[in-house]
């Protein structure tokens, strides 16, 4: 069986990979992998269900930020339809997951592109930056909460008592049944002014924000697929200095950039399928 | 950093009944004019020029010389002087002057090129040079079916905020309205990048058209709605926030003081089904230009114009407000007693009541011309 590893991803596996001929033009590796052990994930995008009726007007998006973050250690394997691959290969890179990708011949270039991209970036080791704590049941609800609160950019963690030292801790139990409506509980809980990430002009961006006392990054997956002409951020603290990487415009930098009340702001003038931006104090 | 200003609207205090209204956090830097354009010198002044040689109902074939005349005679009524002077009371060589046309029915129901062309004729004659003169509107393809370029002299912008939908890059992203309606992610609406940082007037050129969520769509709506992103987010299943959104829109600065003049083209209009109203069927022609500095008097005007010809086809009224005539679907697209929303008329009111505008039909003097 052929896998492609997305070889940018730190935590994967050492494999013996010896390219073929056919992959090696385009700078890809492929690798022997025993398929069964690894946990099946969907594959990353927006499902457009404009004749389904439901809570919200905001497309359906198959994100998996919250299973790495509900099974860290867990190796994945993303069975990817044709158009996939860059994508996966960036939520795989941004979660830092172990996770091989199957992908599409037709997928080849952009993948390696995308790759090529994430070879440049280097990936620290940063903590999640979250303040939400949530006390995990186990349940497939808990799960599907997990995965709303992620579709918010409600930034988590999994703990297993109380943490005071962040804004919110929550039991996903019985009361997450209605993931939707828990979802935005959970907003109104927190509040906006101190949700640490909040992205405008796209419904279908999902960001992860790590960093520690000196620095921030933010990873921005844009699950839609179509080029987005500006995407506003707001991350809470103040971050004097930016700098943008967005794969496919590398020449991009950040716009109407701004600190106040205790907040920083920014413009991204186009991505494509991700971006990365890294602040610092 | 800017100065902003943060003004928290106090929407129950305005509030036409007991109902909750959203809670608006208006974010600029812009002070007001010391006169803001809405409404301007001639609050509660209509003029009114009504030509039935305006355009034929059959072929919609405009007559321009018409058009002509009655924008000349327009001005003359609105300020007492003759057009060069009333022009250049408003616009100096100076001015960078934006149009706002409305487009999104074209290309049955739009602000007509003859009419657009018009007013950018006066404006070059006021000194104003073509290459300072933008026609703005939010999409690039509602702009690009209503075709206004062949009408234009050589050198006028065509400005479309967003040539994909939702793209926000042409929005200033310092000059907002927030607000929450149903648990949406954005609770941001930007107002247009080029009316913030650019233009220093505005000149708002709506239709006379009937509207499934506002009930009608006039001055107000056109400028409001058709100059910030992200407001569709305002309606959702039969409710909608235009009462009290469209009327918060339009107070935000610089918008409010930069828009001085306006220019309703009402030779066609749509009795049902708008804003887009595609169904000929609904498309009537009151032959009228309505012009003032004021837009909700102007808008006062235009809800009896919908109100009346809704009447006299047997449709429900624009006031109905009963989930008797709301349906989800397309079928209001077809027939005139089904709404998608639970219309909200009472937006124009409630601008009057934010200062920009006369409301009450009593003290609005109309001055009525007959070609």
């Amino acid at each position: 069986m052929i896998l492609l590893l997305a070889a940018a991803a730190a935590a994967l596996p050492a494999l013996d990979c010896s390219p073929t001929p056919a992959w090696r033009e385009s700078g890809l590796c492929a690798a022997q992998d025993d398929a069964a052990r690894r946990e099946k994930l969907p594959a990353p995008g927006v499902q457009w269900k404009v004749s389904e009726a439901s809570a919200t007007r905001a497309p359906w998006v198959d994100a998996n930020g919250w299973r790495f973050l509900r099974n860290p250690h867990q190796a994945y394997l993303y069975d990817l339809p044709p158009g996939a691959a860059a994508l996966a290969a960036a939520e795989a890179f941004a979660w830092q997951a172990n996770a091989l990708l199957r992908i599409d011949s037709a997928d080849r270039e952009p993948f390696a592109r995308l790759l090529a991209f994430l070879r440049r970036i280097p990936a620290p080791p940063l903590p999640d930056r979250v303040n939400i704590g949530l006390i995990d049941d186990g349940s497939p609800a808990a799960g599907e909460a997990m995965n709303l609160l992620a579709r918010r950019n409600l930034l988590f963690r999994l703990v297993s008592s109380p943490d005071p030292a962040l804004d919110l801790n929550l039991h996903l139990g019985p009361q997450a049944a209605d993931p939707s409506a828990f979802a935005a509980q959970v907003r109104r809980r927190l509040s906006d002014e101190k949700r640490l990430l909040r992205i405008y002009g796209s419904d279908v961006v999902l960001g992860r924000l790590t960093g520690d006392a000196a620095r921030a990054r933010l990873h921005l997956l844009n699950y839609g697929g179509a080029r987005i002409e500006g995407l506003r951020v707001r991350v809470l603290g103040a971050y004097p200095k930016g700098v943008l990487a967005a794969a496919g415009h590398e020449r991009a930098a950040l716009t109407d950039y701004a600190v106040q009340t205790g907040a920083t702001e920014f413009t991204i003038p186009e991505m494509s399928v991700y971006a990365v931006v890294d602040l610092t104090r | 950093m800017k100065r902003r200003t943060f003004l928290q609207l106090s929407s129950a205090a305005l509030a036409a009944d007991s109902a909750p209204l959203p809670s608006y956090r208006v974010v600029t830097s812009h002070q007001p004019a010391a006169k803001p354009g809405m409404p301007g010198p001639y609050p509660g002044v209509v003029a009114s020029i009504q030509a039935e040689k305006s355009i034929d109902s059959e072929t919609e074939k405009v007559d321009r010389p018409t058009v002509q005349e009655m924008i000349a005679r327009g001005m003359r009524a609105l300020t007492g002087q003759a057009s060069a002077a009333a022009w250049r009371r408003f616009f100096s060589p100076s001015d960078v002057v934006g149009i706002k046309v409305n487009c999104s029915g074209a290309p049955g129901a739009m602000s007509l090129p003859e009419v657009v062309a018009e007013i950018v004729a006066n404006l070059v004659a006021a000194g104003v040079k073509p290459g300072q003169i933008y026609l703005y509107e939010r999409f690039a393809n509602q702009l690009k079916t209503a075709n206004y370029e062949p009408w234009l002299p050589e050198g006028v912008r065509i400005h479309a905020a967003e040539a994909s939908r939702g793209a926000l890059r042409h929005y200033d992203p310092q000059t907002y309205v927030e607000a929450d309606f149903f648990g949406e992610e954005d609770t941001r609406s930007h107002l247009v990048r080029l009316v913030s940082e650019t233009l220093t007037k505005i000149i708002n050129v709506p239709n006379m058209k009937d509207h499934g969520a506002a009930g009608v769509t006039g001055c107000l709506k056109n400028i409001a709605y058709g100059s910030f992103s992200n407001v569709a987010r305002s309606h959702r299943r039969e409710k909608t926030h235009t009462l009290s959104f469209i009327g918060a829109l339009a107070a935000v600065e610089p918008l409010r003081s930069r828009t001085v003049l306006h220019v309703m083209d009402g030779l066609r209009g749509v009795w049902h089904g708008g804003p887009i109203s595609p169904n000929r069927r609904f498309r009537f022609y009151p032959r009228q230009i309505l012009m003032g500095t004021d837009p909700v008097a102007i808008d006062r005007l235009l809800l009896d114009v919908i109100e009346n010809k809704r009447k006299a086809e047997g449709a429900v009224s624009v006031w109905h407000h009963s989930m008797a005539h709301v349906k989800s679907g397309g079928d209001y697209a077809d027939d005139p007693n089904v709404d998608r929303y639970l219309r909200e008329p009472g937006h124009i009111e409630y601008a009057s009541r934010l200062g920009l505008g006369v409301y009450d039909i009593n003290k609005i003097q109309v001055r009525r011309i007959r070609l």
